[in-house]
Order: structure tokens, then C-alpha cells, then sequence
């Protein structure tokens, strides 16, 4: 749909794209992609995605459209790039896509984000450390095992018996959300 | 390893990390396409991944010491491990503090102090009272004030009295010109002015400095003087104190003695040679006449306020009984008791002025009930509103019972924020619909029982949603929906303070506070009309 903007549109733009592109990364990753792919993904979605401003109806949702585009760009990369071992194959992309938009659909990024400052909140002491010490930086689980003399391997064992305690408490807390979307 | 790859949440997280083997990766590839639920925890946990990596980052805390249970550790072995672990522990702050900047961290410590809205810095001492009063004007953005608790720093009072009552039990009236510094519940520093203290016994030992002079009280009632040179004065008029040189004697002074503080020396002098000193009376007695003036001039205000044709109604909350139930309608219109609001639970107490009514809700019942037919297309909303504490999840200011078609909710969340909501769809499919305009923090606890102006002015179409407090804009921080445009607007059955009929269950958003002054217009008030009526208002 062609319309005109005004002229604050660049502006309206870069914050939309902005609030929104945290959310856009997490929806790039969960089609399989690597963190280094995820990032030259996203970056071509936004060029694209400015090209394409004029098109954009201000009555739909600006998510939505940035999905169909990276969902887009992701398939032409995938048919570009070499046959990475494992990257998944087309198919399954789009149906991780779909999952994905679900899920995307079903509750906002925001009450997701409480979700996980709640139940990391209820993580005991040690275990948070250990994610924190994990994510917040840009080492490996590989660096870190070497400087507190553990195997990468029993670190990885740790990571995961956490980061699925989390997955549980998220989900169980976001059934609850479901019955009382704030308004 | 093939143990371990069998549960699909273990393989998937491997292949988030990119440390999936060959095989693995064919399973976990059958697995997502050949099953939906199993594609749905992929696209979870790669959420959560990618949460934990970017967004997650300002709510994880600082790490004191990482410790790591092993998994395999059995319950007999446990104890010895985590020993174990918590002294390897040690090794990974040190790298770990290296490889965070100091100014990554302190930013990352804001974030999680505005996560959890906690104030900033404590509060040392509380202004009882003051009598015209003018603080420094770069202070003056602090909004010092009567009840405002002040945090631990430096005070310059231009001119009048004030009284300043410390949270260690220690009162000062203070008069300007005159600077002081608050060092902590029982200590300050004054580097020029005259003050009188008042030191009941369980404030004892309260500890003011004059130049390079300490003087400790042992429960009395002193007067003291500084002048530019950091020389002064000190007088006794009850009890005992000791003043405390840079030779580190102690001398002692009782009722009617009078020392002089001279380069770091106290020096016993007649009485006669010290000066006046504030008194606490003349404090309050100052106060009552400023709350007079301001009271009469609001007032004022809010006569001509009411013939603003705008207006679709106006609570001035003035000469309410504790037998009143109707909260009157003041706004200059034909039919205006029509929009008159029906008072429920909430009680009479005192507002922003002695002598000024206002409503205070507390309880699951409080709230004034209004039903308000029309449409518009802007509206604002402004109240005078002392928040006590933002107990519930969101707590009311002004909730429409239905929250249907375009009807409006404005409340405030746990967190400090202000949110202004809306759809056109009303309840039906929110997450789609419903433009939700969060403005940033503005409260925290600190500010518990000090009287604010919300305010917020909402147009039809994009984005044209505006917060104030205190007569300035605050920015919308977040919110949903807010590209989608706002329709014309309605409000129909509604509460202040509370909110009737939630949609949700076990939705309970009483406000904990007072409200003294409400307004609705048909219209989007400008920034200055707002500083104005802030002006105007301020207590």
C-alpha cells in the first residue's frame, strides 16, 4: 500500500527498528542460524527494510513485516551458502520459521523479558553466576573451562541443566501471563 | 555422549552452541522436521538463548563468587565439590572484573536498580517544614521541598528557614543564606549559616562539623554560627556538648555556655558575644502562612480553571466531609452534577494544604465511581496525586471499567512508569490491538507521600500520547502497538483509584495513595498550560 509519510518518518523508522530489533535477532537465531549469520542477516533485513519504508502500511504491524523479510532473506542465504554441515536444511527453516511466529504471536517480548527476569531471579545463587559468567561476555565455555580448571564439557553439563530449568519456569510463568494480558 | 544426546532439549542446546557432532546433528535434524512440539522447544530455546545473550544482560547481577555444581556430583559428594568449586570460583571474578570495565558494570547496577525501581541513593534527613524558602537554583531541579527526603550532599539555602529533620532523630532549623552538607543520618557539615539544633536523647552523639571544628551533642539544644572564614560561634542553651578541635581535646559546654571556633580551636567566650539563632517555632509558624498564601492562590487558580471551556469535568476535592459521598463536578457547564463521581470507601483527609481536603485510597473498596457518556478526539487527564506506595502490579489512577472500544486506562505500574492504554478493539485479541505508551521511571520509593501532577494528553492518530510529572514532559520509554493509530476516545463507567470490573481475574489495582484534584478535558492541553497549572498547584 503506497501512501505518503511524514517527514518525521526516517526517525519513526530507526525506533521502531530499534525497539524491535532484539526481537527480530532471537526470531533470526531460532531458524538454526549461527550468531555470526544472525548478525549479517539482520543487518541485510534492515537495509532492506528502509528501502522498502514507502511500502509499509502504519496500520499493520511493524514485526510482522520485519519477519516476512528476514524470513525471506534467510532462505536466500541459505541457497547461496556453501552446504554448511549444520545448517539445517530449507524445509525445516520454514517450519522453524512458523514455529517461531507462533510463538511470536502468542505473547509480547516484553511479558517474555519479565518472564526470564523472574525465573533467573528465582535461579539459586550459583547457578546464575554461572550464566551470567557464560553470556555476559564474548568468551567461550572453552576459555572460561580453562580458567576455572573444569572440563569444557562439565561446564556445558552445567549450562544446560540450567538453561532448561529456565525454559520450564519461562513457559510456566508465561501460562500465567496468558490469563491476565495487562491493560 | 550418546547418553546425554538423547534428551532433545540437550541437543538442541548443543546445537545453539555450535558443539553438536555430526551424528547429533542428523538425530536432533530428523527430529524437528518429522515432530512440531519438538520444533517448538527448538525456537524456545533459542529464545532464551538469545535473550540471555542481549537483553538478558542488564537483570544478570554481578557475580561475587561462580560456583558450579558438577552434575554427576552425588548427594555425599556434594559439600566437598562445592568447596571445591567456590575456590575456583575465586580465579573466574579476577578475569572476569578484568574483562568488564568499571563503567560496563555501573551502567549494568542502574539498570538493575531501575529494574527493581530502587531509589538511587537513601534518603538522610527529611524538610519538616520551611518558610520562604529559595534554595540554590541548580538545587532547585531536585525539587527540595516541605516532606521531600533529601539524600546525603550539599544544601545551599538562599534565603528564608527551614527545618530539616534528620532520620537519626536530630532536628536543625536552619536560616539562609546558609550552606550545609549532609554527610549521613547523624552528621552534617555546615560550611556557612546559623542553625539551632534540637538532639532528643535517643539522637544522641549527633555529629555537626564547623570549619575544622566537631561538634558532638550528648542530648540538647544548641545554636551555631559559621561565617565565610569557616569561623563561628557556638551556644549552648540545654544540656551538654563537647567540641572537638584539630589538638583532638574534647572541652565540654553546658546550658549558657558559649564558645568561640577560631582556626580549628574551641574558645570559651561570654554569652553575650554570640548572635541569634533560628528557632523551630519560628519555622512553623513561617510555614503556616506560606501554606496559606499558596492554598488562597490555587485557589484563585482553579476559579478560573473551571470556566475553561475544554473542561469535560473538574474535581477540585475542595470541603469534603467524612459524611460526603458525592466528589462534585466544578467544571462551569450546564448539567454539570451529571459527572458528578460517587465517593465509595475512600476517606477524607488532608491534601496538599492544611485546610485542603483531598481523598485518600487505600483499600480493596476505595474509589469514586463516574460515568462519563462522549467521545473525543484528544483528551487530557491531570490529577494531584500522593503516591504512598505502588504496591500492586498496576495500580489505578483512572481505569474505564470495560476497557472496551476505545475507552481509555491510565495507571501506573509497580515499576514507576505511567502507562496510558487504548484499543479499538477493546479487550478483544489486546496483544494485536491494544497501544499501550509507557513513559520512563519516574518514581521509586524514596518519593512515598510527596504530592505530584500526573498528567497525560492523548490524541487521535500515531503516536500522539504525551506524559508529564510535575509539569514537564517525561518520554515514552515503551509500550505496545504504538506505530497503529488512537481513534476517538471515551470513557463511560469508570473509577478513580481502583478499578471495578477487571477483565482479568484477581486483578486488584487500588491505588495507596491521595488524590486532591482531578481534571478531564476535551482537548490535548499544551506543555506550558501544564507547567502552568504544576506552578500554580505546587504544595
Amino acid at each position: 500500500m503506497d501512501h505518503s509519510h511524514p517527514e518525521d518518518s526516517e526517525e519513526v523508522f530507526v525506533q521502531l527498528f530499534a525497539v524491535n530489533e532484539r526481537h527480530l535477532r532471537a526470531f533470526v537465531r531460532s531458524l538454526g542460524l549461527g550468531w555470526n549469520e544472525v548478525d549479517d542477516i539482520v543487518q541485510t533485513v534492515s537495509l532492506v527494510m528502509w528501502r522498502k519504508w514507502h511500502e509499509f502500511d502504519p496500520n499493520s504491524d511493524f514485526m510482522r513485516w520485519a519477519r516476512v523479510i528476514a524470513r525471506f532473506e534467510v532462505l536466500k542465504f541459505r541457497r547461496k551458502m556453501a552446504r554448511d554441515r549444520h545448517v539445517f536444511r530449507e524445509d525445516l527453516m520454514e517450519l522453524l520459521a512458523e514455529a517461531a511466529e507462533e510463538r511470536d504471536e502468542g505473547e509480547s517480548s516484553k511479558l517474555y523479558r519479565q518472564a526470564l527476569a523472574h525465573c533467573l531471579e528465582h535461579l539459586p545463587r550459583n547457578s546464575r553466576d554461572l550464566i551470567g559468567a557464560a553470556y555476559q561476555d564474548d568468551r567461550t565455555i572453552r576459555d572460561l573451562a580453562e580458567e576455572v580448571g573444569q572440563s569444557a564439557t562439565a561446564l556445558y553439563k552445567a549450562l544446560d541443566r540450567i538453561r532448561k530449568k529456565l525454559h520450564t519456569c519461562i513457559e510456566k510463568r508465561l501460562r500465567q501471563d496468558r490469563r491476565e494480558v495487562l491493560s | 555422549m550418546k547418553e546425554d544426546a538423547k534428551d532433545l532439549r540437550d541437543l538442541i542446546l548443543a546445537h545453539l552452541d555450535e558443539r553438536l557432532n555430526d551424528g547429533d546433528f542428523g538425530i536432533l535434524q530428523k527430529r524437528l522436521e518429522g515432530d512440531e512440539e519438538a520444533r517448538r522447544a527448538y525456537v524456545e530455546l533459542a529464545r532464551l538463548d538469545a535473550s540471555l545473550r542481549e537483553d538478558g544482560q542488564g537483570e544478570l547481577p554481578v557475580a561475587e563468587v561462580v560456583t558450579f555444581p558438577s552434575s554427576d556430583a552425588r548427594p555425599r559428594q556434594r559439600n566437598r565439590m562445592l568447596a571445591a568449586a567456590a575456590v575456583i570460583g575465586l580465579s573466574v571474578i579476577a578475569t572476569w572484573a578484568a574483562f568488564h570495565g568499571s563503567a560496563e558494570r555501573a551502567s549494568r547496577e542502574e539498570l538493575a536498580q531501575k529494574e527493581v525501581g530502587a531509589p538511587i541513593t537513601r534518603g538522610v534527613a527529611v524538610i519538616a517544614a520551611e518558610a520562604g524558602a529559595a534554595w540554590d537554583s541548580d538545587l532547585e531541579e531536585r525539587r527540595l521541598g516541605e516532606g521531600v527526603t533529601v539524600p546525603p550532599g550539599r544544601l545551599v539555602l538562599s534565603k528564608g528557614l527551614v527545618q530539616i529533620d534528620f532520620f537519626g532523630g536530630a532536628s536543625i532549623s536552619l536560616s539562609g543564606p546558609a550552606e550545609i552538607e549532609l554527610i549521613g543520618p547523624d552528621e552534617a557539615v555546615l560550611h556557612r549559616g546559623r542553625l539551632r539544633a534540637d538532639v532528643p536523647p535517643a539522637a544522641r552523639g549527633f555529629e555537626i562539623r564547623a570549619g575544622e571544628v566537631m561538634i558532638e551533642d550528648l542530648g540538647t539544644s544548641f545554636g551555631l554560627s559559621v561565617g565565610e572564614d569557616e569561623n563561628g560561634d557556638v551556644v549552648v542553651f540545654d544540656g551538654e556538648i563537647r567540641a572537638i578541635g584539630t589538638d583532638g581535646k574534647p572541652i565540654s559546654l553546658f546550658g549558657g555556655d558559649s564558645a568561640q571556633l577560631r582556626q580549628g580551636e574551641a574558645v570559651p567566650q561570654p554569652l553575650a558575644m554570640a548572635g541569634e539563632f533560628p528557632d523551630i517555632e519560628e519555622v512553623f509558624a513561617g510555614s503556616g502562612s506560606r501554606n496559606d498564601r499558596q492554598y488562597q492562590a490555587w485557589k484563585e487558580a482553579s476559579e478560573d480553571l473551571r470556566r475553561d471551556p475544554r473542561l469535560i469535568a473538574y474535581y477540585d476535592f475542595e470541603n469534603l466531609a467524612p459524611t460526603s459521598r458525592r466528589l462534585r463536578n466544578r467544571a462551569m457547564v450546564e448539567d454539570a452534577s451529571e459527572l458528578d463521581g460517587g465517593i465509595v470507601g475512600a476517606r477524607v483527609a488532608e491534601g496538599r494544604w492544611m485546610g485542603k481536603t483531598a481523598l485518600d485510597f487505600r483499600s480493596e473498596g476505595d474509589r469514586v465511581r463516574f460515568d462519563i457518556p462522549g467521545e473525543w478526539d484528544a483528551i487530557t487527564l491531570f490529577a494531584w496525586v500522593r503516591i504512598d506506595a505502588l504496591d500492586r502490579h498496576l495500580n489505578s489512577l483512572f481505569l474505564t471499567d470495560y476497557f472496551d472500544e476505545n475507552e481509555i486506562h491510565w495507571q501506573l505500574s509497580d515499576t514507576g512508569h505511567m502507562h496510558f492504554a487504548c484499543s479499538p478493539m477493546g479487550a478483544v485479541d489486546i496483544p494485536e490491538h491494544n497501544r499501550r505508551f509507557f513513559s520512563e521511571d519516574f518514581w521509586n520509593p524514596s518519593m512515598s507521600g510527596q504530592w505530584m501532577l500526573l498528567a497525560v494528553t492523548a490524541e487521535k492518530g500515531i503516536g500522539k500520547v504525551a506524559h508529564y510529572v510535575n509539569g514537564r514532559p517525561l518520554p515514552i520509554s515503551d509500550g505496545t502497538q504504538r506505530h497503529k493509530p488512537l481513534e476517538t476516545m471515551r470513557i463511560g463507567e469508570a473509577d478513580l483509584g481502583n478499578w471495578s470490573d477487571p477483565i482479568w481475574d484477581h486483578s486488584i489495582r487500588t491505588l495507596n495513595g491521595r488524590i486532591d484534584e482531578f481534571a478531564i478535558f476535551g482537548a490535548a492541553l499544551s506543555p506550558e498550560e501544564i507547567a502552568k497549572i504544576y506552578e500554580v498547584g505546587r504544595p
